[in-house]
């Protein structure tokens, strides 16, 4: 039904209308460049038959803290697309890409404190648990869980229906290779550091 | 730097450069007067002064001092290094380049300078330039890895991919065995990896295998390993590693479209255009059942065969898919199975599959042959299906009669609504369509995507106002109201700007159109930053892969609707000025054109006068209240929010050329580019460029009604001339005389031939009657009440369900409303266009524009029902004022009379 691969830089634009057409956190392409160019292992797209973009996965490695961990910007996924397993397969394929090629210890996000369906995805399917709360995140006024999952030793299997689809996060059978540590460098100039909620 | 100066004011100098570069802008300033005190014409510093002015936002200061402080020291490459990062600053680049060249001749080895510049050639592509700035580099600074591959990538820019890879094997050379350390081993297998795809890039397929294989320890990324082998195993034909490998990968990701296309292709299953003999569909079939077992939960290898599958395997195959997809209520079932509608006959099958399962789920509650009971949610979902089929097949009433009970079943899912509402634009009731769109939206206020879908509906109905109100309950941000613009909402400006066109708000649509160019240029500065900072990185594929995707940016399709929106408002423009309303304009037309000529001028300087003197205030206040950094931020003000001054231009036609010229670069095969280029060069009488537009017109489609009518029209034109007198008409006239014959629609014909021929090809297609109707018109104007016969003896036919398969004559709405403008306007008889509407309104029940008996144009129709169910929905935007009220029942259908007229 629907092809999850890594995007490309052609899928940025389509990503960016993705993205406005489905979350109140948006971002100039600018910051999209600066993702693909900084980590392009670690941007996922879900390409349905037509060829449209109906889902994205947009995630960084945070490099500046001594403990090497991915980021998660911002997860959509159209809401015509729901009750696919979109979210968890793209979400997997960026941890796994966090793990494997930058030995990411474990993998960070927002989400809004009111945005149930979003936070069950991330504690239930994915095995988030809640680090933090940020208050005042968004710019609504918002409060923002600030959540983590722990990479390093991830054995568990998911293989229960969560009611997101097929629901199976399918264990990919490379995590025995670990990366060469995270590549520390500075932002360029000018990119717009909005932080965004994954929901 | 600074060299002329006593050792206090030198150290001053340091300071001002030690300043800019930390962005301590208000310390600069001050060391900069205290040299000046002391040394009023020290050029350096006026320069670094005029610098520092500059990041305050003080341009016209700025450039002042840069160039006074150059005058006073032409002979220092500071100086122009100053004033190239000045224009650097305006996106002025190739006047940046020229001050930077002038800075090397002064001091050819700064390193400095020589980067900045490098960069500006990376951003303009001068190509040849990069690659000489880079080697210079290498040969100053040999030492540093950015340098090695600085030049290799310029060499690749340049369209030397092997010269680049001796650069980085000789870089290679230059490393420890033990390279690299732990912390730069993503960089080092970044560079392996684009090498790698060098050498492949040269045809080195081998070469390039090897060297993978060799440095599979030091490359990180793994799964791009794996994708890099497959690809060369795949171009070396190595089969059977290749299909090993696909399997592998597929395992990893089982959702992957691309790995099972590369698996198809190492065994030999693979066609360019999905034709597959019976035998190699069998083995397809049992590929893919094998490939199912393994990977349980993928849908992508349930999906894919529904594409070769045919004849009854298809039914079964489509049966087995559909089914489960039914009961757990995929709302994007019918999107996934659209494109089989492409394929002959499969449509039919669908249909009848999806009878089955309603007949069978509606008498005993399950599937067919199955002894557990559905849930009640399938039926609502068959139903959901069934009316996307109908809706697709363009048999809108029953669509709508199943969407409507599905909506009885189950009120409370949106998606419902959000088909309805889709249902009902394609059936041409675009009022009742957003008007159901904001009933979806209503269900759930916190889901963006209904807002987006209901905003995207109200434009279409020509709700720009309340669209916008709409739209921005979700653009907050802070204290900005609406960061639609900011934020790059191009598919909401485009649509906004197609409404206004529409609605005949010329300034308002221009002003969208633009918007979205903007957004454009803004993306390929975009690119600026990233130079310097991909080669520190090391992410040099995805380096290049960006600046190609930047040299074909303007041929992405949002840029091509802006610029063609864009074009077609300057067109219209100049077809039809704006009146004039002010006296001013009055007095102006009683005057002689010299005399206009004279007072257009006065008046466009004292509109300069006047904008610099308001940005001179505005500079002098926002330095006044400048914060602690000295760059202030507050946003700049629009001053035309309504694109009134974009009216008021002198050439529009010129205008239109600028936006042409980008399509013919980027989107040289669309039909639209040459279309516009058509009537925009027979408006600008450039007879030989409107030829050429027709011939491509003609390359690209010839019998396409538009390029008919562009060739008639043209030809047309060209008889009505006037003889050859200048010697450049006589030029032109020779042209078009060896050109025509060239023509096979016209060898040997007369226009009139020509056009009648063009019928005989296509005299069952009602766009194409009514192109040979508008021609024959044009050519032979007493002939029109024939014309008119031509365009109404069009026979409508309604395709018979069973026969389906092959070509469709059946009429659609767009076409016809263009016809019936046609009819009322170029054919110019309201008669007949009056006759049209009521044959149309016939076919297109739901059509407003038509009004069709069960448009919302009419009343007791199905959208007065929606304006009833809605009524405590329309909720939340009450933020007071007129607009909102318009959301109310009354305002709605005050909107709808608005139709009628």
């Amino acid at each position: 039904m629907v092809c999850i691969r890594k995007a490309t830089i052609d899928d940025l634009l389509a990503m960016q209308t993705c993205n406005l057409f489905c979350l109140p956190e948006n971002y100039q392409m600018k910051y999209y460049l600066y993702h693909i160019l900084s980590w392009p292992q670690l941007l996922y797209v879900a390409e349905d038959y037509n060829g449209r973009i109906v889902g994205y996965v947009l995630a960084k490695m945070e490099e500046e803290s001594n403990e090497c961990h991915g980021h998660i910007t911002s997860l959509a996924v159209l809401r015509t697309h729901r009750k696919l397993g979109l979210a968890t397969k793209l979400m997997n394929a960026a941890q796994n890409a966090m793990e494997q090629v930058f030995g990411a210890e474990y993998v960070s996000l927002h989400v809004r404190k009111s945005n149930r369906a979003a936070f069950n995805l991330y504690t239930e399917t994915l095995g988030y648990k809640i680090h933090d709360v940020e208050a005042k995140y968004y710019a609504d006024g918002e409060d923002a869980y600030d959540m983590r999952k722990q990479l390093k030793g991830k054995q568990v299997h998911h293989h229960h229906d969560h009611g997101h689809g097929h629901g199976h996060s399918h264990a990919h059978g490379h995590h025995h290779e670990h990366g060469g540590g995270c590549c520390s460098s500075a932002e360029p100039k000018g990119i717009g550091k909005k932080e965004a909620n994954a929901s | 730097m600074g060299a002329s100066l006593p050792p206090k004011e030198a150290n001053l100098f340091k300071l001002i450069v030690k300043s800019y570069e930390t962005k301590q802008y208000k310390k600069g300033l001050k060391a900069a007067d205290a040299i000046l005190k002391k040394f009023p014409d020290h050029g350096e510093t006026l320069a670094m002064k005029g610098l520092t002015l500059n990041c305050m936002d003080r341009k016209t200061e700025a450039y002042d001092l840069v160039r006074q402080g150059l005058k006073n020291d032409l002979k220092s490459h500071v100086c122009w290094h100053v004033y190239g990062l000045l224009y650097r600053s305006d996106r002025e680049y190739r006047e940046a380049i020229k001050c930077y060249r002038n800075a090397l001749r002064i001091d050819p080895d700064n390193i400095e300078i020589l980067r900045d510049l490098s960069l500006l050639q990376a951003q303009m592509r001068d190509l040849s330039g990069f690659v000489q700035t880079r080697q210079q580099l290498l040969s100053l600074k040999p030492n540093h890895r950015m340098n090695w591959i600085g030049f290799a990538v310029a060499h690749h820019l340049n369209s030397n991919a092997s010269k680049a890879v001796e650069i980085l094997e000789a870089y290679e050379g230059t490393l420890e065995d033990d390279y690299p350390p732990d912390n730069e081993r993503c960089e080092h297998g970044e560079m392996l990896l684009y090498k790698i795809s060098l050498l492949e890039e040269c045809g080195f397929l081998e070469r390039a295998l090897e060297e993978l294989h060799k440095k599979e320890s030091k490359i990180v990324d793994k799964l791009a390993y794996k994708e890099q082998e497959v690809g060369l195993l795949l171009k070396l034909g190595h089969l059977e590693e290749g299909e090993k490998l696909h399997r592998q990968l597929l395992s990893m990701n089982p959702d992957n479209y691309r790995y099972y296309e590369g698996l198809q292709k190492c065994v030999g299953l693979y066609s360019e255009n999905s034709q597959f003999s019976p035998d190699e569909i069998d083995r397809l079939d049992t590929l893919y059942k094998s490939l199912g077992q393994q990977y349980q939960w993928s849908s992508a290898v349930k999906r894919i065969p529904l594409d070769f599958l045919q004849g009854d395997r298809f039914l079964e195959a489509a049966e087995n898919y559909i089914r489960p997809l039914l009961t757990k209520g995929v709302p994007s079932l019918f999107s996934d199975l659209s494109p089989l509608y492409n394929h002959p006959g499969k449509a039919v099958i669908l249909e009848e599959l999806m009878h089955k399962l309603e007949h069978s789920i509606r008498t005993t509650g399950r599937y067919p042959g199955r002894e557990e009971k559905e849930p009640p949610s399938t039926l609502m979902w068959v139903l959901f299906l069934l009316a996307q089929h109908y809706d697709r097949r363009g048999q809108y009433d029953i669509s709508l009669s199943k969407i409507d009970e599905a909506i009885e079943h189950t009120p409370t899912v949106i998606d419902l609504y959000s088909v309805k509402s889709r249902i009902l634009k394609h059936a041409g009731d675009l009022a009742a369509a957003a008007a159901l769109a904001d009933e979806a939206r209503c269900m759930d206020l916190a889901d963006r995507y209904i807002n987006s879908d209901c905003v995207k509906r109200m434009l279409q109905a020509d709700q720009v106002v309340l669209a916008e109100k709409t739209a921005v309950l979700f653009t907050k941000d802070g204290d900005q109201h609406n960061n639609l613009h900011d934020m790059q909402c191009m598919w909401y400006e485009l649509a906004s700007g197609e409404s206004y066109f529409r609605q005949g708000d010329l300034g308002r649509a221009l002003k969208k159109f633009l918007a979205v160019e903007k957004h454009y240029a803004d993306i390929t500065e975009d690119q600026f930053d990233f130079h310097s900072y991909c080669l520190r990185k090391m992410t040099l594929r995805a380096y290049v892969e960006m600046l190609r995707f930047q040299d074909r940016l303007h041929s992405h399709a949002y840029f091509h609707k802006a610029a063609v929106g864009a074009i077609r408002c300057y067109i219209k423009l100049y077809d039809s000025p704006p009146k004039s309303t002010t006296e001013e304009d009055d007095d102006m037309s009683k005057l002689l054109p010299s005399q206009k000529k004279k007072m257009r001028q006065k008046q466009r300087k004292a509109e300069a006068r006047a904008k610099k003197e308001a940005e001179e205030k505005h500079e002098e206040s926002s330095a006044a209240g400048a914060s602690k950094s000295g760059k202030r931020h507050v946003k700049p003000v629009d001053p035309d929010p309504h694109g009134e001054k974009l009216l008021q231009i002198e050439d529009p036609l010129l205008e239109a050329t600028k936006y042409l010229k980008l399509l013919q670069k980027n989107s040289p095969d669309s039909l639209e580019t040459h279309l516009l280029s058509f009537e925009l060069n027979m408006r600008k009488q450039r007879i030989l460029l409107a030829f050429q537009a027709a011939k491509q017109l003609l390359r690209l489609d010839a019998e396409h009604p538009d390029s008919h009518c562009c060739l008639i029209k043209f030809f047309h034109k060209v008889r009505s001339m006037a003889a050859p007198v200048t010697d450049t008409e006589k030029l032109i006239w020779s042209v078009l005389e060896a050109e025509r014959p060239t023509i096979s629609q016209l060898h040997e014909k007369s226009l009139i031939e020509g056009n009648k021929i063009f019928l005989e090809r296509h005299k069952d297609s009602l766009m194409h009657r009514a192109a040979v109707a508008e021609m024959l018109y044009v050519l032979e104007p007493d002939r029109k009440s024939e014309a008119i016969k031509l365009i109404e003896e069009s026979t409508y036919n309604m395709v018979p369900k069973k026969e389906a398969l092959g070509p469709v004559w059946e009429w659609k709405l767009k076409d016809c409303i263009a016809v019936h403008k046609l009819l009322g306007t170029a054919l110019n008889d309201e008669q007949a266009a009056f006759r049209w509407k009521v044959r149309c309104a016939e076919y297109f029940h739901y059509s407003t524009y038509f009004e069709g008996s069960r448009s919302s144009a009419k009343s007791n129709t199905a959208y007065n029902q929606i304006c009833k169910n809605s009524e405590n929905g329309s909720a939340n935007h009450s933020e007071g004022g007129e607009t909102a009220d318009s959301l109310t029942l009354n305002g709605r259908l005050e909107a709808f009379k608005d139709l009628n007229i």
